[in-house]
């Protein structure tokens, strides 16, 4: 009889305590697989954000790759030259701004703004209507359909906004703007409001005759490394950087709190595993000593009957790993969910996200888990006095 | 003829609390190859440890002990394993079947270990049962088995890899007066078979069966007889 038949007719032979065990284990293997999904899940959300908005590079006046800070000066001159450099396809200068919209007898909707000079790339995806033209009477605005649907509109109405361009400066006069489309923005939450306008229109919005960027929307032709180094060369007072350099700051600042929570949470669950399949073993084992004894007797060697005990931690664990993927899978899109609800995430990013390796990384820990949780069941097995066991069994 | 079995001034000490007992002192004894041997003697003189130590599943404190003329006594473990695979049959009081298995299946186990071939298997298998009688009873598990039919099995199981020594602790010891007077005729059986049989025992009618019986006492043997 072959050793893996033998050890399933052991487990099988407590059907009860077995099927707790996987049970048990698919918990904590769910668990676990969540926790290796979130430890990389939003760095690998935030790289494919950024990614799926066309350029791959961004160019600001200063370190900080957010707008909102420092504005690039002569933004429609320096984005030109930088079209230009080899290894760069597009160069879009953006500028950022708030505004309220303003309805008779409603209240008032806030919302984000930008404005952006047309080009071949633009980081929003129109779904219904036109996209911005160049018209300036009236000037035209993208929506999302969260600022649509406040506004009550359709598509082709005017609505009334008043922008906020420098928190240093008074109010300004509100302009009326006509809705041309509707569009999906990749950084917007849930209930965000957001309208896109050319960077034309809001410049004279903010009343100003600067021509100002918060950064350059670069995409490159030929790498986006190449296309910074070109960037650095030609104009070094200015700040290029790829996305991949900003997902790296983001992993060792603003999502490193994820991967610690991950680790954390990952060693416990580990440990709770190791303890449960070894308090499982160990139990098994310690019920069947005169049965071991009888077997080491009848010419099992140690090692038989010790392998025998690793191959049923090893099918516990296989059992239960496995059910632990769906049921892992069903958790991470709950937890998603109430994650996801925080103000300020970007509908489209998610804490948790699979990645092969996360599976790779949840088989290998469970392996060393069982082999570890094996360790002393094997041990008990491969010490146990033949002799004495067996005279013990019948005193007892 | 050499003696399948030659123990030499065997000793063994068990260490305890109280300090050490000498459950073995200076045991000597041949057996010979298709012998058959009964050992008895009351509770605690050493019978049980005895068998343990010429079945190599415990190791002598002193002497040697020879098995078909090679010295056994200081065997690695492994060694010891696969001797006792290999020629040596073990029979307890409690039987021991694994519960989980048919009674074809528990006799199938030590040839599996002993790397004989399925098919080879599966007729050595149905042979064992037939001749302890539970042909019939093959597929069947040993909580459906009475006591005379597990132990049966068990004679069956320490019989597959056909062992040049059978060794049996208390085999009736859990049987009534029956099943016992069965499991005896079959030790007879074994022994007239040509294997080596050697038993311990209380149940002095099964002693008597042996053409030769050694009575210990305080781990000595005390007397040694011999059938008439």
């Amino acid at each position: 009889m072959r050793a893996l038949i033998f050890a399933v007719r052991s487990l099988v032979r407590q059907p009860g305590r077995t099927a707790l065990g996987i049970i048990g284990i698919a918990a904590v293997g769910a668990l676990l697989f969540d926790m290796l999904l979130l430890s990389r899940g939003l760095v690998v959300s935030f790289r494919d954000l950024l990614d799926s908005v066309g350029f791959d590079v961004r160019v600001t006046a200063t370190d900080s790759p957010l707008p909102g800070g420092i504005r690039l000066t002569d933004a429609t001159g320096a984005a030109a030259q930088i079209a230009r450099l080899p290894g760069v396809a597009e160069a879009v200068p953006m500028r950022t701004a708030t505004g309220e919209v303003w309805q008779t007898g409603r209240p008032v909707i806030g919302l984000t703004l930008t404005g952006m000079d047309p080009g071949a790339r633009r980081p929003w995806t129109l779904i219904t209507g036109a996209d911005l033209g160049p018209s300036l009477a009236p000037p035209e605005l993208v929506v999302n359909q969260s600022l649509m649907d406040e506004v009550g509109g359709a598509i082709g109405s005017e609505v009334t906004l008043r922008t906020g361009c420098d928190s240093s400066r008074a109010a300004l006069a509100p302009r009326t703007f006509r809705i041309v489309g509707i569009a999906q923005f990749p950084f917007d939450d849930e209930a965000q409001h957001t309208a896109v306008m050319t960077r034309t229109a809001l410049r004279e919005a903010c009343g100003d005759d600067k021509d100002e960027a918060d950064m350059l929307m670069v995409a490159s032709s030929g790498g986006a490394g190449a296309a910074v180094a070109a960037i650095r060369a030609a104009r070094p007072d200015l700040v290029p950087v790829t996305n991949e350099q900003i997902v790296a700051r983001m992993q060792t600042q603003g999502f490193t709190y994820f991967r610690q929570i991950s680790a954390v949470l990952s060693t416990i669950t580990l440990l709770f595993g190791f303890l449960l399949i070894t308090v499982l073993l160990t139990v098994s084992v310690n019920q069947r000593l005169a049965e071991i004894a009888a077997l080491r007797a009848l010419g099992f060697s140690r090692g038989r009957a010790a392998a025998d005990v690793l191959l049923q931690g090893a099918m516990l664990v296989g059992a239960g790993g496995i059910l632990a993927l769906p049921l892992g899978f069903a958790l991470s899109l709950w937890l998603d969910q109430i994650l996801k609800a925080m103000p300020g995430i970007p509908a489209s990013m998610h804490f948790f996200v699979f990645e092969p390796r996360a599976l790779v990384l949840h088989a290998a820990l469970l392996v060393t888990t069982a082999l570890l949780a094996s360790a002393y069941p094997m041990w008990l097995v491969a010490r146990l006095p033949i002799a004495t066991t067996l005279r013990n069994e019948v005193v007892g | 003829m050499e003696p399948l079995i030659e123990a030499r001034s065997l000793g063994k000490v068990f260490p305890m609390g109280g300090g050490p007992v000498h459950a073995l002192r200076d045991i000597s004894v041949q057996i010979a190859a298709g012998e058959y041997l009964t050992i008895r003697g009351p509770s605690g003189c050493g019978k049980s440890t005895l068998l343990h130590i010429l079945g190599c599943v415990d190791t002598p404190s002193s002497g040697t002990l020879r098995f078909d003329g090679r010295d056994v006594s200081a065997l690695p473990d492994h060694a010891r394993s696969d001797l006792r695979l290999r020629s040596i049959g073990f029979v307890f009081q409690r039987f021991f079947l694994l519960p989980m298995l048919t009674a074809a299946e528990n006799v199938d186990v030590p040839q599996a270990e002993a790397g004989v071939s399925r098919a080879d298997r599966k007729r050595r298998t149905a042979e064992l049962l037939d001749y302890v009688g539970l042909g019939h009873r093959a597929g069947h598990r040993p909580s459906q088995l009475s006591g005379g039919e597990a132990q049966r099995v068990a004679i069956a199981r320490a019989l597959a890899n056909r062992p040049r020594l059978l060794l049996a602790d208390e085999p009736t010891g859990e049987l009534d007066r029956a099943n016992g007077e069965h499991i005896a005729e079959l030790l007879d059986r074994v022994q007239a078979d040509g294997t080596t049989v050697v038993v311990v025992t209380h149940d002095a009618a099964l002693a008597e069966r042996a053409a030769r019986r050694l009575v210990m006492r305080d781990g000595l043997i005390e007397r040694e007889e011999h059938a008439r």
